[in-house]
This record gives C-alpha cells, sequence and structure tokens, in this order.
C-alpha cells in the first residue's frame, strides 16, 4: 500500500491521532479516575469561565479596578496639586516675566498637570496587576477569545490587545506571535482602540468635571469598554472585507489561582508605572515647553492669535458639530504626540493653573454631553505618533500606517457625533 | 566515567524543581544553546560515587522541526547522545503528558519516565498503577512528588541502574500493521546507506520521514538512498 492510502493527505495529524489511541490503551489499563475531589481553583473556574457568567463576572472586574483606582486616588491627587502649587509659588522669584511663564505655566502647570494623574494611573496599574497575578487575566483572555473567535479573530489577539491597556507600542509589538499575515494585521489596526494609560488623565479630568467619583468611574469604565467593543467589531469588519482568512484556534495554558503577594504586584506596578515616569520626565516635558512656546509666540499675541491659536482655529470647523471649539481643537491636535498632552495643552491654552481650576473651566466650556463626546474622541481618533511609527515598523506598509489613523479619525468623528446626537435627544 | 542525563518534559510540569533537586546551586550554570536565545541549564551532581551530568533541555509539548525549542530538544537528544533522557510527566496531566513520552521512545533513547505531581494526582482522584504503565512503556517508572522531594533518590537510583544497563529495548510501541509496514520498507532503504544508519535513530528517521519532516528531509539530503526513499514517500 501507498504511503497515501494509509496516511492520507496529512501522515503528522494521521500519526499524532495513533499516538493518542495508544496512549489511551495504555492508560485503560493503568489509570483508575477515581471521584474528582474539587479543588478551589476548579469552583472558581466553573464561574468565571461559565459561557453566560464569564463575560458579566469580567466586567464587574473591571468596574471594580477602576472604581479603586479612581476613588483611592483622590486624596494623593490633591497632594500632588498642592506640591505643584507651591512649586509654582516658588519660582516666582525669578523676576522675569518671560522665564517665570515657561516654567509655572509651561512646565509646572503643563506637565504638573499630568502628573497630578499619576495616582490613578499608578492605581490602575496596580490592580491590573493583581487580576494577572491572581490568574485571573488568563481566564479574562479564556473568556474574552470566546467571543473573539466566533467573530472570525485570531484568538492569539487577545494578549497583545490586554498590553494595549498600559500602551499600545508594546501591544502592537506583541502582534508578532500571531502566525497568519492578515490575522496580525487585524489586530495590529484594532489596538489603538484599547485605551490605553495616557487616555486615562484625559478621562479623569473630563469625567471628574461633571460628576461624582463614583458616576465618573462608570463613565471611565465605559471608555474601556467602548474602545474593546469597537476593537472587536472593527475587526470582524476588517476581516469580512480587506483582510479576509479563517481564524487559527488558540490553545492556552490555564495558571492555577494564586493569591497575589503585595510584594509581587506593587513590583509589576512599578514596573508599568516607571514607564510612565520616564516618558513624562522626558517626553511630555518636552511636548508641554513646545505647546507653550507655541501658546505664547508670537510675543504678546493674545491667545487667539497665537501658533496655538492659529492651529486650534484650522481644525474648529471640522469639530464645530461635536460642540467642540478652536481651544479644546488645539489641545487635540497636540494630543497627536502623546495623548496625555491633550491634558497638558488644555491647561496651558485655557491659562489656568491646577487640576480643579482646569475641571471647573471645562465644566464650564462644555456640557457633560460634549465631554462625553470629547473623551470618546480622545479614545479613538489618531493614536500618538509613537503607535503610528510602530505600525509603520511592524507592517512596514505606509498603505496600512495611514489606514490606520484614517479609519481611527472617522470612526472618532462619527462616535462622538452620535454621542452628542443621540444625548441631546435623550436629555 | 561522566555520564550525560537530559531532562525533558512538557512546559510546567516541574522540571527545573528537579533539575534543582539534583544539582546543588553551586553547580549549576545557566548558558544559551548555541546560536539560540534559549536558555540552557546544566550542572553537575555526584551519587553513589558516580560524576552525572544534567542538561535541563527546553520545556515543550511535541518534537517537531516547526518550533525552535522543539529542534533544540530533539537535535541534544540525537546528535549529543546523552546515556539517559529523564521525562518528566505530570501525573494529574498524564494523557497529554505521555504524547511526549511515546515520542522519546521512538527516538530509541535510554527513557527513565519520572511521574512527577502524585500529591495533585491524588487529589484529582487519579490511582495510577505504576509498575503496569512502566511495563507498557518498556521503560522505568518512578514517581516522585518534587516540590516535596520525594522520590529523589529512587530516581537517582533509577538513573543509575539504566546507565549501566546501558543496552536499549527495543520499543513495545507499535503503530498498527498498515503503518508499520510503512516503516519497515523506510527502515530497509535507510539501511542501506550505513553512514546515515549509524548517525540517527533509524525508525525514528523512517516515521518522521513519513510525517514529512523537513528537518529529517534536509538530513537525508546528499545520502546515496535519498532518491529511493523520496520515491517510497511519494
Amino acid at each position: 500500500m501507498s504511503v497515501q492510502e494509509v496516511l492520507g493527505e496529512d501522515p503528522e495529524i494521521v500519526l499524532a491521532d495513533k499516538r493518542y489511541e495508544i496512549i489511551s490503551e495504555i492508560l485503560e489499563m493503568s489509570l483508575v479516575r477515581g471521584r474528582r475531589k474539587w479543588s478551589s481553583s476548579d469552583m472558581l473556574d466553573k464561574v468565571f469561565l461559565d459561557k453566560w457568567l464569564g463575560i458579566p463576572v469580567f466586567l464587574s472586574f473591571m468596574w471594580m479596578l477602576f472604581t479603586f483606582a479612581i476613588e483611592t486616588s483622590g486624596v494623593y491627587m490633591t497632594l500632588v496639586e498642592t506640591w505643584m502649587g507651591w512649586l509654582g509659588g516658588w519660582f516666582t522669584w525669578i523676576g522675569n516675566e518671560f522665564v517665570v511663564s515657561l516654567i509655572v505655566d509651561g512646565v509646572i502647570g503643563g506637565l504638573g498637570g499630568v502628573l497630578v494623574f499619576i495616582p490613578p494611573i499608578f492605581f490602575t496599574f496596580l490592580g491590573i496587576s493583581i487580576l494577572e497575578d491572581s490568574g485571573y487575566m488568563a481566564r479574562a483572555a479564556f473568556v474574552v477569545d470566546r467571543i473573539m473567535y466566533k467573530l472570525g479573530l485570531h484568538g492569539r489577539s487577545f494578549i497583545p490587545l490586554l498590553l494595549g491597556f498600559g500602551c499600545n507600542v508594546p501591544g502592537i509589538m506583541a502582534c508578532r506571535s500571531i502566525e497568519g499575515e492578515n490575522d496580525r494585521l487585524v489586530t495590529i489596526l484594532v489596538n489603538p482602540l484599547m485605551s490605553c494609560g495616557a487616555r486615562l488623565p484625559v478621562y479623569v479630568l473630563v469625567a471628574g468635571a461633571f460628576w461624582s467619583s463614583t458616576q465618573a468611574s462608570g463613565v471611565v469604565w465605559s471608555m474601556y469598554l467602548l474602545g474593546m467593543v469597537l476593537a472587536v467589531v472593527i475587526a470582524f469588519l476588517l476581516r469580512k472585507t480587506l483582510l479576509r482568512g479563517e481564524p487559527a484556534p488558540f490553545i492556552m495554558e490555564l495558571p492555577p489561582y494564586r493569591a497575589p503577594t503585595l510584594h509581587g504586584s506593587v513590583v509589576h506596578m512599578w514596573e508599568r508605572g516607571f514607564l510612565f515616569l520616564k516618558k513624562a520626565g522626558t517626553y511630555l516635558l518636552g511636548a508641554g515647553i513646545l505647546v507653550w512656546f507655541l501658546a505664547s509666540f508670537p510675543m504678546g499675541a493674545p491667545i487667539e492669535q497665537t501658533y496655538a491659536g492659529m492651529i486650534g482655529h484650522a481644525v474648529e470647523p471640522l469639530l464645530r458639530p461635536l460642540g467642540f471649539d478652536w481651544r479644546i481643537g488645539a489641545a487635540l491636535v497636540f494630543g497627536l504626540l502623546a495623548k496625555e498632552v491633550v491634558v497638558e495643552a488644555l491647561i496651558i491654552i485655557f491659562a489656568v493653573e491646577g487640576e480643579a481650576a482646569i475641571s471647573a473651566t471645562i465644566a464650564a466650556t462644555l456640557t457633560p454631553i460634549q465631554g462625553l463626546a470629547l473623551m470618546v474622541f480622545v479614545l479613538l481618533y489618531v493614536p500618538c505618533i509613537a503607535v503610528v511609527a510602530t505600525i509603520k515598523a511592524e507592517t512596514n506598509s505606509w498603505k496600512w500606517t495611514l489606514f490606520g489613523p484614517v479609519y481611527q479619525t472617522v470612526l472618532a468623528w462619527i462616535m462622538a457625533y452620535l454621542v452628542v446626537v443621540v444625548g441631546g435627544a435623550v436629555l | 566515567m561522566l555520564y550525560t542525563v537530559a531532562l525533558i518534559g512538557n512546559p510546567n510540569v516541574g522540571k527545573s524543581v528537579v533539575f534543582n533537586n539534583m544539582v546543588p546551586g553551586a553547580r549549576q550554570h545557566v548558558g544559551n544553546w548555541p546560536g539560540k536565545t534559549v536558555d540552557k541549564k546544566f550542572g553537575k551532581f555526584s551519587y553513589r560515587g558516580t560524576e552525572i551530568d544534567v542538561v535541563d533541555l527546553p520545556g515543550t509539548y511535541s518534537l517537531t522541526a516547526r518550533a525552535v525549542d522543539e529542534l533544540i530538544a530533539r537535535n541534544f537528544i540525537v546528535e549529543e547522545k546523552p546515556d539517559i533522557v529523564v521525562n518528566i510527566v505530570d501525573a494529574s496531566n498524564i494523557e497529554r503528558n505521555l504524547y511526549l513520552t511515546l515520542l522519546l521512545l521512538e527516538l530509541n533513547t535510554n527513557v527513565v519516565v519520572a511521574l512527577n505531581m502524585m500529591d495533585i494526582a491524588d487529589e484529582k482522584g487519579y490511582e495510577i498503577d505504576v509498575e503496569n504503565l512502566s511495563e507498557r512503556l518498556g521503560v522505568p517508572v518512578i514517581p516522585i512528588v518534587a516540590t516535596k522531594k520525594q522520590g529523589m533518590d529512587r530516581l537517582k537510583d533509577a538513573i543509575l541502574e539504566a546507565v549501566k544497563r546501558k543496552s536499549v529495548t527495543e520499543t513495545k510501541i507499535t503503530y498498527g500493521v498498515e503503518i508499520e509496514g510503512l516503516v519497515d520498507i523506510i527502515i530497509r532503504i535507510i539501511n542501506k546507506d550505513t553512514g546515515l544508519a549509524e548517525k540517527y535513530p533509524v525508525r525514528w528517521m523512517a516515521i518522521k520521514l513519513l510525517e514529512k519532516d523537513e528537518d529529517i528531509l534536509e538530513k537525508i539530503k546528499g545520502s546515496t538512498v535519498e532518491g529511493e526513499i523520496l520515491k517510497a514517500l511519494a
């Protein structure tokens, strides 16, 4: 008999089947599966991996995460705020108005405005670390994978998407582990929809301007949720149109549940938080100075006629329907540098000092619905330049590099517009 | 006389714990596999007057030519020819773990199975007839609980015995008349090239050729029987 007749098209699979047959024969004689004792890990999995309960459980853990992060950080934010105020006051001894403005408005106002968000960022990372160290995140991956697989997405996509919660750059780089070019491209293109840590300051600021901290954490949670849902929807659409193909199943080993240790979780939080601090000390510092410069020159001109004002006015017509004026427009353009810069720019352009003042200004400038639209827009529009550069590096294609930001901005506009229209109709 | 023992097993079966139990910390070394970024752990221990070299192979589920760590593991076994291959098996996941064991038996190596996590298997309600398992596989099977250092001396004794026995018994695992018929045809062809037949385990090569294993197809290139093998496979 020929090889083909005995082993068919895929001999490797035929032999693998044969080996498992032999294994079950052997075990039939040498293994007695007694009454299984229920371990606590099995009991937790029974609930956490349940077909119906899995997703609600996942969503409630995320809710707890943001409530914890935002409610806990309030006190610390006030503390950082107070320090920044003192620091700003202290620098007035310099005397030179120009230098004082650079330091107080540009560095302390702009960068300091972002530093206030260190507590919620760190507490969010702590919460994520605890969920990871306990073994729950792997279950979340499993539960979400079940939906993604049904929608035709590669199962291995979830891990890069999860990394995107920290920062989309490592998230996109992690897509290398995905076999299949189309699978990889889809995951890269939807990754920026996962709400990275840089967007958190914007949410906390805007949500905090309109709502109590309990409601605000719900709003932040819904932003993360919206990003995830849209990532899945867009991926599904791409799969059906531009990037067709069959998904590959994903085999994942679920680690046993472990009680997370304080030390371990704090170390993991620090590893992620440190990246933010590094970015703040270098990139965000530079961006703050740049925005301050653009908002101060031509020298002596009123803010509307500075370079920042001109940029804002240039984009204003596009943003008018969403209810954003030129000042928010300019902040959104500066947000291309990094999404935290939106907060820096708002503080500098509105020329206010401190988080409380900017909150009040935002509450006076926007309606709550417009605020919500702003958050949705910041979640979805063009990712920062670091992400665009990473997309270019990983896809090695200008076509996809351009496609990503373009579809995101269109999506951002449509979703924000929907918020304004639907919100306006409901209220 | 210095013997070499290779540790192999699926990921998360406690292979590192076994390694740490065997080799004292001061005698452990970490390096890289040549040209690869995969960690290579190795070390020495002496037991009842015998010096033994231990190499910890990468954790793998299978031994195909497609993944780097699997290729490292199997190349070490076929090319460096360790005296003993200790296969760490997770008793609480025995079905999946034995897949690798069967692949090792195909390689015609001197295998000792260390049946680890007996405590967890017990919790799961598994009762494993170790003697029967050993009988069916044709190799020694030693139950251990590596995390509690249970059964380590028995494992070391089994290694010494296996080293001294030296000869590898023909495997008892066969794949049924039809497949074995094909394997025999390929074996007969390979044996005509004595250079090739001495270099690698013949039965293993035959099976891998039937599986169209890329690495082995590469290895038979230039052999006098290459054409004949490819014809038989077609």
